[in-house]
This record gives C-alpha cells, sequence and structure tokens, in this order.
C-alpha cells in the first residue's frame, strides 16, 4: 500500500499539524449497492408497469400481483438506491469537508451491512404482503426498529466525526446533511409507533384522520429530508467540484437551508385535500407549500449559476449535463410541486397519474441524474483510474433523458384525462363516464409509452453499470491512500489579530457585526443540530397536536362502531395484498365524486381505521361506500375473476381467495391489539374466533342461496366480502345521527 | 371531562403566533447577519471549501 503525504493548502498554521486517511472503501461499498439496488428498483418499476398496461402481468404468482409488488418499487427506489447514493456522497464528502476520517470504522461498516440487511429484508416482506399500509412506511415494525438502530448508528458516527473535525467552518453541504439525519429519525419513529398483533403485524396507534395526518407528515417530509435535502448537499458539494468553480452564492445556499428546514415540514397536508381532515389543516399546509416556490427556485439557480463562466464545458462534459438536467429537474419538480398544492388544481389531479408523473420528474430527473453525475465523477477517484468510457456516459445521458421524456409525458396525459373524465358531465347533467373502467382504459396506451420510457432509462442504467464495472476492473492492485495532513482545531476561539489586544467591538450593533459569537457557536455543531431539531418539532406540533387534543376536528358519529373480528380479518388482506395502492377510500366533497361513489366521506366514519386506507390513487374506483352495492355472489365472481364481471379490469385476480383458508385463532390476538389501542371491541375480545366463524357460515350460506360455491364456509374470500359490504353501512344505517354530528 | 374539551376551551392558538414571530426573527436574523459587510471574507472562503478540501492537480485559478 502506496502512501503519500499530502499538506492540505488554505488552513490555519500555528497549530500542531495531524496525519491521517480517508475511508473511501466504504464509499466504494455505497456506490456499488447504488447502483444493484436501483437497477432492481426499476426492474421492479417495470414489471408494474407492465403490470397497469396489461393485467396479464400479474401472472398467478400472489406474491407478485400489483398490490405488493408496488411498495416494493417506492421503497426500493427511494430507500436503497437514493439512500445509498446519499450515503456515499455523504461519506465521500463529509470526510473530506471536516478534514477528519469517519468517527468509527465499525459504524460505518455497520451502517453499511445493516442498511443493506433491511433493504433484502423489505424485498422479501413486501411480497409476502407483510405491510402496514402507509405509504414509503410499508415495512413492519422488526424491520422499523432495525432501520432506527442503524439510523442512529449513521448519526452517532456523523456526530462524532463533526466533533473530530479539523476545519471550522461546517460548509452547508453538512448543514443539509445533519437536517436530513436528524428529521429522518423524527419522522421515523413517530410515523411507525404501532402495537404488534404477531411478528409481522402490528397496528397503528393512530387512528383516521389523525392517522392520515402523521402518514403525509412523514409522506411529505420522506421526499423532503430524504430526497430533497441529503441530494441538495450532494449538489453543494459535487456541482462546484464538476464545474471547478465555488458555489454561485453561499449567502443563497444558507437562505435556501433555512427556508427549506422552516417550511418543509409544514407542507405534508396538501396531501389530504378534500378529504375528512380538518381545512385550516389543508389550508396551512397548501400555504407553507406554496412558499417553498421561493426557496427551491433560489436553489436551483444558485445551482445553476456555478457553471458561469463554465458553460461551454457543459457540451463536453456529461457529468455537467447530469448535473444541469438533475437541477433542472429539481427546479421543475419545485415548481409543479406548490402547484399541486394549491386546492383547486389539487382537486383535478389528486388520485390521478398526475401525481406520479410528479414524482417521476423528481425521482428519475434529479435524483437519478445527480447520482448519476456524481458518481462518474466519483469512479476515477475511488477506483484511481480513468474512467473506462467517456463516450458510453453520453449515450446514457441521452438515452435516460429521452426515457424520462417520454414517461413524463405520456403520464401526465394520462392523469390530465382521467381527472377531466371523473368530473365530466353530460348535457344532461349525468356523469359523462358513468363507467369507471371507460375513464382506465382510456389510459392504456399512455401506459405502454410510459414502459418504452421506463425501458430507455434502465437501459442507460445498464450502460451506467457497465462503465462501473469496467472502470473498476481497471483499478490498481492495492488502492493508495493518501495520508492527509492538517492542524487540529484549537480548543477555544481565539480571535483574529485585529479582534486581539483590546480592540474589542464596543456597542450591542458592533458586538453583532463583528460576528466574534458566531465564531463561537459555530464551534457547536450539536447545538446547530439541537435548532434544527426545535424548528422541525416545534413546527410539527402546531400542526399535528390540534387534531389529537381539539375535539371540533373530529366530529364523533353515533352510528359508527368497530369491525366485527370477521371483517378486521378481511380488512388485513385488504392490507396484505395492497389494495390500498389502487382503491381510495375517501369521497371528495364534489357533486362528480358524490354521483359516483355516494355520499362523502367524514371524519368520525373512520375513528377505529387503525390504520387509515383513505389512499393517494385511483387506479381502481373509490371503495369508501361499496358495502351493500351489490350482492355477495358479485363479489366471488369479481375476486376469482374480475374480467368476468368487468371485461376491460385491469384489476389482477384472486382466485387462491376462494382455496386458502382463514386462520380464525389468529382473529383473537388481531382484536386484541385492537383493543388494546382503544377500539371498544367489548364482547369479541373473548371470543373473537367464535363470533367470526358464525359471520362466516352467514356470509357463505347466502353465497350459496345466490347460486354460488357452496363450501366457502372457511375461505379467505368470506372475510374479505364481509369487509367490503361493511364499508360506509355505518352511515347508512343512520343518516339522523349524522345530520347532528355535523 | 376528557383532555380534548380542556384543550378545545383553552384558547392556545395564540401560542401558534407567538412561535411563527420567534421563527420570522430568528430567518430575519440569519439573513441580516449574511450581509453584513465583516462577514463577506468568510462566506468567500466558506464557499470554496469544497475545492480546497483535497489536493487536486491542476487546479487552475478561475477568472470570474
Amino acid at each position: 500500500m502506496s502512501a503519500t503525504v499530502l499538506p492540505l493548502t488554505g488552513v490555519a498554521t500555528s497549530a500542531r499539524l495531524e496525519s491521517f486517511s480517508y475511508d473511501d472503501d466504504v464509499v466504494r461499498k455505497f456506490l456499488w449497492a447504488t447502483f444493484i439496488w436501483g437497477l432492481v428498483g426499476m426492474l421492479v418499476g417495470l414489471i408494474i408497469a407492465l403490470q397497469l398496461a396489461n393485467p396479464i402481468f400479474n401472472t398467478s404468482l400472489e406474491w407478485l400481483s400489483f398490490g405488493r409488488l408496488r411498495p416494493l418499487h417506492t421503497n426500493a427506489v427511494i430507500f436503497a438506491f437514493a439512500g445509498n447514493a446519499f450515503f456515499c456522497g455523504a461519506y465521500y464528502s463529509t470526510q473530506r469537508l471536516l478534514k477528519a476520517r469517519m468517527f468509527s470504522d465499525f459504524l460505518s461498516r455497520f451502517h453499511f451491512w445493516g442498511w443493506q440487511a433491511i433493504i433484502v429484508a423489505a424485498a422479501v416482506t413486501l411480497p409476502l404482503g407483510f405491510t402496514q399500509a402507509k405509504e414509503y412506511a410499508e415495512l413492519e415494525w422488526p424491520i422499523d426498529i432495525a432501520i432506527a438502530v442503524v439510523w442512529v448508528a449513521f448519526g452517532v458516527n456523523f456526530v462524532g466525526t463533526m466533533i473530530r473535525r479539523r476545519e471550522r467552518h461546517l460548509y452547508v453541504a453538512l448543514w443539509f446533511y445533519i437536517a436530513s439525519i436528524v428529521t429522518v429519525a423524527i419522522l421515523h419513529i413517530f410515523n411507525n409507533l404501532s402495537i404488534p398483533a404477531g411478528l409481522f403485524k402490528s397496528y397503528s396507534i393512530y387512528a383516521g384522520v389523525q392517522d392520515a395526518f402523521m402518514q403525509w407528515w412523514y409522506g411529505h417530509n420522506a421526499v423532503a429530508f430524504f430526497l430533497t435535502t441529503p441530494f441538495l448537499g450532494l449538489m453543494y458539494y459535487f456541482m462546484p467540484k464538476a464545474a471547478d468553480g465555488p458555489v454561485f452564492s453561499y449567502k443563497l445556499s444558507i437562505l435556501h437551508f433555512w427556508s427549506l428546514v422552516f417550511l418543509y415540514i409544514w407542507a405534508g397536508p396538501h396531501h389530504l385535500h378534500y378529504t375528512a381532515l380538518p381545512e385550516w389543516a389543508s389550508t396551512v399546509g397548501m400555504l407553507f407549500s406554496v412558499m417553498l416556490w421561493a426557496p427551491s427556485w433560489g436553489g436551483m439557480i444558485n445551482g445553476l449559476l456555478t457553471l458561469r463562466g463554465a458553460w461551454h464545458k457543459v457540451a463536453e462534459d456529461p457529468i455537467l449535463k447530469f448535473f444541469v438536467v438533475a437541477i433542472t429537474a429539481y427546479g421543475m419538480s419545485t415548481f409543479e410541486g406548490p402547484l399541486l398544492s394549491i386546492k383547486s388544481v389539487n382537486a383535478l389531479a389528486h388520485y390521478t397519474d398526475w401525481i406520479i408523473a410528479h414524482v417521476h420528474t423528481g425521482a428519475l430527473g434529479w435524483n437519478g441524474f445527480l447520482t448519476f453525475g456524481m458518481v462518474y465523477w466519483l469512479l476515477p477517484r475511488l477506483f484511481q483510474t480513468p474512467i473506462y468510457s467517456k463516450r458510453l456516459m453520453e449515450v446514457h445521458f441521452w438515452i435516460a433523458s429521452f426515457g424520462i421524456l417520454l414517461y413524463v409525458v405520456a403520464i401526465y396525459s394520462a392523469g390530465v384525462t382521467q381527472g377531466l373524465m371523473w368530473r365530466a358531465f353530460d348535457t344532461t347533467g349525468r356523469l359523462a363516464y358513468p363507467d369507471f373502467v371507460e375513464t382506465v382504459v382510456r389510459l392504456l396506451p399512455m401506459y405502454w409509452l410510459r414502459v418504452v420510457g421506463g425501458s430507455m432509462y434502465i437501459v442507460g442504467m445498464l450502460l451506467f453499470g457497465w462503465n462501473i464495472l469496467m472502470t473498476w476492473r481497471r483499478r490498481p492492485a492495492t488502492y493508495a491512500v493518501p495520508v492527509v495532513t492538517a492542524p487540529a482545531l484549537a480548543k477555544r476561539f481565539v480571535p483574529a489579530p485585529e479582534f486581539a489586544g483590546g480592540a474589542q467591538p464596543v456597542g450591542l450593533w458592533a458586538r453583532f457585526a463583528s460576528a466574534a459569537w458566531h465564531r463561537t457557536w459555530e464551534r457547536m455543531p450539536i447545538m446547530f443540530t439541537v435548532l434544527t431539531v426545535v424548528a422541525v418539532v416545534v413546527a410539527s406540533l402546531f400542526e399535528i397536536l390540534p387534531t389529537f387534543l381539539i375535539k371540533s376536528n373530529v366530529p364523533t358519529i353515533a352510528s359508527v362502531k368497530p369491525y366485527t373480528p370477521l371483517e378486521l380479518a378481511g380488512r388485513d388482506m385488504y392490507i396484505a395484498e395492497g389494495c390500498f395502492n389502487c382503491h381510495s377510500q375517501m369521497v371528495r366533497p364534489f357533486r362528480h365524486e358524490t354521483e359516483r361513489f355516494g355520499e362523502y366521506s367524514k371524519p368520525g366514519e373512520s375513528v377505529y381505521e387503525h390504520p387509515f386506507l383513505w389512499g393517494s390513487r385511483r387506479i381502481g374506483p373509490d371503495l369508501a361506500r361499496v358495502g351493500g352495492k351489490y350482492p355477495h355472489l358479485w363479489h366471488v365472481r369479481h375476486f376469482n375473476e374480475p374480467t368476468s364481471i368487468t371485461a376491460r379490469s385491469i384489476m389482477p385476480a384472486y382466485p387462491h381467495f376462494l382455496t386458502k383458508t382463514i386462520n380464525f385463532e389468529q382473529i383473537q390476538s388481531r382484536v386484541d391489539a385492537m383493543a388494546m389501542l382503544g377500539v371498544p371491541y367489548g364482547d369479541a375480545v373473548n371470543r373473537a374466533p367464535e363470533m367470526a366463524r358464525a359471520q362466516a357460515a352467514d356470509i357463505a350460506a347466502e353465497i350459496e342461496r345466490q347460486g354460488g360455491p357452496s363450501d366457502l364456509r372457511d375461505k379467505q374470500i368470506v372475510a374479505i366480502v364481509a369487509y367490503m359490504q361493511r364499508l360506509g353501512m355505518d352511515i347508512k344505517n343512520s343518516p339522523t345521527t349524522v345530520g347532528a354530528a355535523r | 371531562m376528557k383532555l380534548s374539551d380542556i384543550m378545545g376551551h383553552a384558547n392556545l392558538s395564540f401560542y401558534a403566533e407567538v412561535a411563527m414571530v420567534i421563527f420570522l426573527i430568528v430567518f430575519l436574523t440569519v439573513a441580516v447577519r449574511l450581509f453584513l459587510p465583516s462577514r463577506q471574507q468568510d462566506l468567500r472562503d466558506a464557499a470554496r471549501l469544497p475545492l480546497d478540501d483535497e489536493p487536486t492537480p491542476a487546479a487552475a485559478p478561475r477568472k470570474d
């Protein structure tokens, strides 16, 4: 192993020089993981895109149906691809910005292997149907605990490195990393609080409106603090590197940081416009989202203008091309996000593919391209050999760019088409497309176009992998580990010569302006971290607590009762199959929705919904009022073979519901967990299996009377039919109480 | 009487307004400080941190 001593320039002298080296091994590990999981996540994305274009791609394997694979795709691309990319860039840049090796090599490795183990656990449990039914927080409680442990290890390692740093000033990229680390920890822990009802089953401690609020406080900030702020940190480090010049405006980057920290945390409720969420909360979410326009575009402009005087390099340097498109995509998706948060726009876009197009501009453009640019910049440095092929980088850039364009344009038009078709009335005042499937079939050409666009992006990904592999193969036999020297930081702040020797500033303003106090403050990264946490927590409390503590936010409805044990078992099946990925249970108060689905949903209806199942996308129709709409036998036939009822349906078939048996004994533990959460289950806490068997026998007899199969009394189909027939029935049973509650 | 009744009648909404004012003051302080003449050199130095953090060969000086 060769060792060269390279002094760093630009550091204050006089202090003792220390020698150290950077841990690039862990950076290389994260780089490989980024590529491998990125490819896996995108291939799963391709499968589910095919499943929407034609349901035969659901195959007959129950664990590969759309509802189970869609969470796998989202989790893989967010936490595995983007997560590993963030760690890769953060471990590289943090050590160099702080002039210190990571605090603990053990913690770095623990973080790496722990994170990969979590991804594998997700890839196994999600197709098996173990899910909490909360978007981007689907993983069940044992994995959630593992995530918290690994994340804390990462945090300790990071803070430890900051404490041992040899560079006084914390560069702005590090601020973005710190905010991401602490906020993700808070979000993850509070959204995932749940009561276990078995090794891989739990119920959220929150219910209905409160659960929805927590989930989208988490969900939106998962986008903000997992896909935005970490990548902005990477941008502020790697963009100046690639452009070979400092960021356009460091002042702007500081304003960018503080505005995002103050504003982002409030934006979550815009995911719940026109739902049963209290209107004040929805308005707050919208206002803060609109305010985000300013810092987001400030950040985008700051990133792009870092290229000032270097624009000519963009034409010849594919790395800069990737960065320019990434930052432009950041600008586009942060323009669109606030736009979508405006209630009247959201009324059209919510539940449609518009949202899917929006997130893919961000994910494929911003996260993907920033990752590609960063990895290409890192390759020659990490593998200590020139990159294998610049030409392949160019091809990757162009094919992926056109892939994004095809994907996004097709899915935008799908979203707007479906949104407009849902709300269309004919001249007689009736719904122009009363049959929901009409609004689905119209989208299929666009879904095929998405398959083409997505495939192009994946081809680009393969070229990316080939380039990494071939560069890696040319690596030296042993990596050189340069020994770096830098002076240790003094324990106390020593004022600069002009302030030393009695020339201390006099007066309040002079002291403020001298910034000497700031030098004391910036010695305290822990203080900075704590202040960031305070900003995030205070904002969260003000937004979330009122729904928990102020009664008028959730008016109760007397006729709303808990699910029976059998219905609860059916609901657990609905969760396990991921039905909520395609079906909402939330009718918004619009005439076109009440005409199509029935009475709009009220907050008091979901007080026993642990977790809430309002959904965020309508690939199929809303189910909030489906109870009693069709006979039992209709559901049996429909689950067995959806196309036998609706010829052009794209829903997967669930024939195994008719052959697999219900685990009646297990229902008791589920009911007990619910009772522990305060759901008034009464007698069912003692005899849930017995009650479930009795109701199952009744439903099976009714199915037989309607001319259906005769041997269903212990089959799963009975439980899911019981659940379907219960949906929305409480409010139909007692219209007078509903009126009073309003 | 449940906790939610007590909270509902406590008229705590001014807490949110106080918090907003505090947040605004903090943000304005950050913003004003950024433009102090005495800090400009520090900020310029800070902006160069990513460029000075490792011995890159042939980093030609930029003309801005």
